[in-house]
């Protein structure tokens, strides 16, 4: 008998502090979360990243996808804001001259890079003339100053950069992270940059702590900073203590990763697993702009089969994108009717409904363009050849299921207007020769100015990224291309260039897929997530902060 | 050292203790065909139709996507259901048959005639050919399968020919060893002293002989060999190495159905089946037939 | 000498033998690709110096033999090379993903070996029913390929209940699912190996007069019968480390696992021919030096060989 009260006395006591333990525990968490409106400074949060940069120096990369890790440590000299307007960051204020062609800067004196080097008009010139000076390794960079004359360093806090033709892109790319800073130490050590690490100082909210290949970056908090741009809400050092980027290349990884709590955020959320996380207790989902460039199929129009203004028609034409881009998205993202994101200010918004998905009028076109006869498996030939085209797709930026839509783009295809579009995923050192030779036949990629003048340039241009090795490009645009660059930001600036996108759609040099946006899940204790303007991918980690986790 | 292991792991596979031994069967009964391996064959049936003639068991296109179709699950329409861009399951597993089974196979060839070669030449030679090859067996099975076949397509690239031959020079030593163990075994038998003392040649001896003896052997094993090849083919396809997608080839659907495993488990279970039925198949068979009718030395 | 002796002075000098086979083929191989070696390791990178590194590194200026005597003098002093795709020592590179494969590897190994154990010694020489059963069971673990055998799993357990994590390697929780995956297919051929053996244990004589003598059939089997079912496993043993190595680059891969599977795999798609060279070469130097051990203790436990 003893016994048995004992036990029941245990129990009822059990349950009684267990109950007021969890009630306890919930007033707790009511009352931080009412309180938690304002940031609360410490912590690590872990990002789980799909791409693992294969070069951390912001004047060598290319991958889109390294930009946004790489923003924590660098800044540029002025902020591109969402509404495409620039407000002063490293630079104070600025004037641009008369005909366009001189760009003067007033930098802020109280900038340092974190290894203590003051940031200064110095050091702007030695990025500059790193940047023009390993112009091989630094392309990317590179291709923005193609009309930069020289510098000239006025006073420690006053800064001239001189063009040889005007150019409006000029803002817009100072804005990127591209063109951003690391420390003139770091630049003459001559070490390799891509490798990351501690030996990459810029000026960022942090510092490069750590970079363990194949697993992660660590980023620490730089305790000086206070010299934000103005798209962020902080103003001081950034909240976090550390931030850790985990790379984790499989989106169903990424997923369980994020689901099982092992990291605090993931971009890159596949269309069949948003519902995990969207409007899910405990955790929130953000999608990003589409404001930079739609994912494209950019055609060589000089060479092969596509030569032919009929063949990139018909290819243009011969599948029902709308479908397409539904199914593998799972309607998460917009089908793109122009190269150009559709968020984007100079975005040609006439070009809607204007084209695709004519399969008949395709067969017709490629029937006059003499593929006539049909080989074992169904596809059009010509004298014995087979109308194919490669689609050569690098292996680091392939991403977001864009290889799986390529894929079923390739079927429809097939079997709408008999047409091999063979997709072949490239090494990056295959692709280089190819752009180098201009052999390239299609190239799928979107890119990342936002200026829209830079962008046609870069994709169209006759000295711009795909078409600089290749002599036979269209004058017509090239020439269009060229005078957009140099007008004014203003109405006939815009006319210009939705002309030049008009044009290319209707030649059918581009054929533009879909717009892709940044898919970001969270726990939802995380706050500050944001996407960054210039960019259109998640922001660095500046502005981020967690309530601390309760249980 | 390997050298004194005893018999390798597949052919121990073949040991079915539950079966009497032969002598104590009554003569000139026939026996049925155990369950087993009437299920074995029938399915090693279906898949040479759909190995030669796929489009008499479906008719779906395996690289046909239909979007408004996609990682539907299985139904009257899609017995298998479809994937990620709409293609048909079924069809892909009935023509994807082709890939694992042939590469397997083409593997095991590599394999066997290599190993052939050195063995004989390794059992008929004098001690400076003998050890050797000896040697050149343990080096190749001190690399881990797998290894050896990544390493081979290091050097010749990617492929579906180069993991053939990559996983076919890691089987080399199953051949060559007991190649080589039979042949010497051949060469100490009376029988063929008594046949050299009758004045046959060495070339008849050989062709007599040696070669039909050595022979014998071989079919079981190369049977049972097909199964690890396959694995071993699909697995380095899975990978990556091998065929690219869209082949419809078993390992690269598995692979490729991956990110969708959350919400369709079809397009991952269905191709891992059909290579997990085919080795359980030929295994059965193998083993039945190395039961009842392997070669001895006559 | 003490026969014994002689005995392991032969397995030594025969896993030598191998190892150095090993890494000479390796050297022959990569002169015999075509092109200029120094093109061939670098691949599609660039940077400044890269190809005097290349050339100092491989003594690419010397005589061939001068060169192979170097390789294989790096080799002794464990030196594995660079990676340039990587741009840091092989050594480096592996050491710092081994942890998590040494922790898959050995956890599956121990699994497997036990699981074999256990199934091999309830079920040999009991009722026809168990052992078909057992039988049929093995067989089919020993067909299924370990990736899909991974993807069931991962159905089940990660995604229906939600037991254990996808992915990673943070915790024992990510373990479970891997190792089992690597185990279970070896451990179905190991069980087949040791019943068998168990089998043909249990027909000697000597049972018989255990069992007149009283001795329950577990204790019989746990006490006398072990030994006889450990020999074909030690026999295996070199057979079950290289099938761990190998299945581990698979499983790492299934699981999102960071380890020297991964790396290995990374260094295949990228042609980065050092990695994959220290890899495989260390592979096998594992593979001879437990087979070897393994061959010593055979010829300790193995009742029959004791008489020299």
């Amino acid at each position: 008998m003893n016994f048995r009260l004992t036990a029941w006395l245990t129990l009822t006591a059990m349950a009684t502090t267990a109950f007021t333990l969890s009630a306890c525990q919930k007033d707790a968490a009511i009352s931080t979360a009412q309180a938690t409106t304002a940031p609360v400074s410490g912590g690590t949060l872990t990002w789980g990243v799909g791409t693992e940069p294969t070069c951390f120096d912001p004047h060598s990369s290319s991958q889109q996808n390294s930009f946004f890790l790489i923003r924590n440590y660098v800044d540029s000299l002025v902020a591109k804001l969402a509404d495409g307007s620039f407000a002063p960051w490293l630079a104070k204020s600025w004037s641009i001259s008369e005909d366009g062609k001189t760009y003067d800067f007033v930098l802020r004196d109280d900038v340092s890079f974190s290894d203590g080097t003051p940031f200064n008009a110095e050091a702007v010139k030695a990025n500059f003339d790193y940047i023009l000076k390993n112009s091989a390794v630094t392309s990317a960079s590179a291709s923005l100053l193609v009309q930069y004359d020289h510098i000239e360093v006025v006073s420690p806090t006053e800064v001239k950069i001189v063009l040889k033709t005007p150019d409006s892109t000029t803002l817009e790319s100072l804005s990127s992270v591209k063109l951003g800073f690391l420390s003139p130490k770091t630049l003459s050590d001559n070490k390799d940059l891509c490798a990351g690490g501690p030996a990459l100082v810029g000026t960022g909210p942090f510092t490069f702590t750590s970079y363990q290949r194949g697993q992660e970056a660590t980023f620490s908090r730089n305790p000086n900073y206070h010299w934000a741009p103005a798209f962020a809400q902080n103003k001081g050092p950034a909240y976090l203590d550390k931030v850790v980027y985990r790379f984790l290349p499989e989106a169903s990884v990424r997923t369980g990763a994020l689901s099982s709590g092992q990291v605090d955020l993931i971009e890159g959320v596949q269309p069949t697993d948003i519902g995990v996380f969207d409007k899910a207790e405990g955790f929130q989902y953000l999608t990003g702009p589409s404001a930079t460039t739609s994912f494209t199929l950019n055609i060589n129009y000089t060479t092969g089969p596509a030569a032919d203004v009929r063949v990139r028609r018909a290819l243009r034409d011969g599948f029902d994108l709308d479908a397409i881009v539904k199914s593998v998205y799972l309607g998460t993202v917009r089908r793109a009717w122009s190269n150009i994101g559709p968020d984007n200010a100079d975005y040609a918004t006439h070009l809607k409904d204007s084209w695709g998905n004519k399969v008949e009028q395709a067969n017709q076109l490629l029937d006059q363009a003499g593929w006539t006869q049909r080989d074992s498996e169904g596809f059009r030939t010509k004298d014995g050849q087979r109308l194919s085209i490669e689609v050569g797709y690098p292996q680091p930026y392939v991403r977001d299921s864009r290889d799986v839509l390529i894929r079923a783009i390739q079927s429809a295809l097939r079997q709408n207007i008999g047409l091999d579009l063979h997709l072949h995923i490239t090494t990056a050192g295959d692709f280089a020769n190819q752009k180098a030779t201009g052999n390239w036949t299609i190239y799928p990629n979107t890119d990342n100015p936002s200026d829209v003048a830079m962008e046609l340039w870069d994709m169209l241009g006759d000295r711009g990224f795909l078409y600089n090795a290749i002599a036979k490009s269209d004058p017509v645009i090239t020439g269009d291309i060229n005078k957009a660059r140099q007008l004014k930001a203003g109405p006939e600036r815009r006319e210009l260039l939705g002309k030049i996108q008009q044009y290319a759609v209707d030649q059918a040099y581009i054929v533009p897929l879909f717009a892709p946006a940044y898919h970001v899940a969270a726990k939802s204790r995380v706050h500050g997530v944001y996407f960054e303007p210039q960019l259109d991918s998640p922001g660095n980690s500046y502005d981020l902060w967690a309530t601390p986790a309760t249980q | 050292m390997t050298t004194s292991q005893p018999a390798l792991p597949d052919s121990i596979l073949s040991h079915d203790t539950q079966v009497p031994p032969a002598d104590v069967r009554p003569a000139r009964q026939r026996r049925r065909w155990p369950l087993g391996v009437i299920l074995a064959l029938l399915f090693l049936a279906v898949l040479a139709i759909g190995l030669v003639v796929p489009h008499w068991l479906t008719r779906y296109d395996p690289l046909l996507s239909d979007v408004s179709q996609t990682l539907q699950p299985p139904s009257l329409q899609h017995l298998f259901g479809t994937d990620r861009i709409g293609r048909d399951v079924l069809a892909r597993v009935l023509y994807g048959a082709r890939y694992s089974l042939l590469i397997g196979l083409a593997s095991v060839i590599v394999s066997l005639v290599i190993g052939l070669v050195i063995g004989i030449a390794a059992g008929l030679g004098q001690r400076y050919l003998n050890e050797p090859a000896a040697r050149v067996f343990d080096v190749l099975s001190a690399f881990p399968a797998v290894l050896l076949s990544l390493f081979v397509v290091t050097f010749l690239g990617q492929g579906i020919v180069n993991i053939a031959i990559g996983v076919g020079i890691a089987g080399i030593p199953k051949f060559g060893r007991i190649v080589r163990s039979r042949t010497l075994q051949v060469r100490r038998a009376n029988y063929v002293t008594h046949a050299v003392t009758f004045g046959l040649s060495r070339w008849q001896v050989f062709l007599r002989h040696l070669l039909p003896n050595v022979l014998n052997a071989i079919p079981v094993i190369a049977t049972i060999d097909i199964g690890t090849a396959i694995i071993a083919v699909s697995g380095l396809s899975f990978l990556g190495l091998g065929p690219q997608p869209p082949t419809p080839e078993w390992g690269v659907m598995l692979a490729e159905s991956r990110d969708v495993l959350r919400v369709a488990w079809w397009p991952s279970v269905f191709p891992g089946l059909a290579i997990t039925l085919t080795v359980i198949s030929i295994s059965v068979l193998g083993k039945y037939w190395q039961r009842n009718f392997e070669g001895r030395p006559q | 000498m003490h026969p014994l002796i002689k005995r392991i002075l032969a397995r030594l000098l025969s896993a030598l033998l191998v190892l150095w086979l090993a890494a000479s083929t390796a050297f022959v191989a990569i002169h015999a690709l075509p092109g200029k070696i120094e093109d061939v390791l670098a691949g599609d990178l660039q940077y400044p110096g890269l190809r005097e590194a290349i050339s100092a590194q491989w003594g690419l200026d010397r005589s061939l033999a001068w060169q192979y005597g170097h390789f294989l003098e790096r080799l002794a002093h464990g030196d594995l090379g660079s990676s340039y795709v990587m741009q840091q020592d092989v050594i480096q590179v592996l050491s710092s993903q081994i942890w998590p494969t040494v922790q898959l590897a050995l956890s599956a190994g121990v699994l497997a070996t036990v699981l074999a154990l256990v199934v091999a010694t309830l079920t040999a020489g009991r009722s026809r029913l168990s052992r078909r059963l057992a039988s049929a069971v093995e067989l089919i673990l020993a067909s299924t390929p370990v990736f899909w055998l991974g993807l069931l799993l991962l159905i089940a357990f990660s995604f229906q209940w939600r037991l254990f994590p996808v992915s990673g390697a943070t915790g024992w929780k990510s373990l479970v699912l891997p190792a089992v995956t690597l185990a279970l297919p070896l451990a179905g051929v190991l069980s087949q190996v040791t019943r068998e053996a168990l089998e043909q244990a249990l027909e000697q004589a000597f049972v018989t007069t255990i069992r007149a003598r009283g001795l329950g059939e577990l204790a019989l089997r746990l006490r006398h019968l072990l030994r006889h079912a450990l020999l074909p496993v030690v026999t295996l043993g070199g057979w079950l480390i290289g099938s761990l190595l190998g299945g581990a680059v698979i499983t790492e891969k299934m699981f999102g696992r960071p380890g020297v599977g991964s790396v290995t795999l990374n260094a295949v798609l990228s042609q980065d021919l050092p990695v994959v060279l220290a890899v495989v070469l260390l592979a096998a130097l594992i593979h001879v030096v437990i087979s070897t051990l393994l061959d010593v203790l055979y010829l300790f436990i193995d009742p029959r060989l004791n008489t020299p």
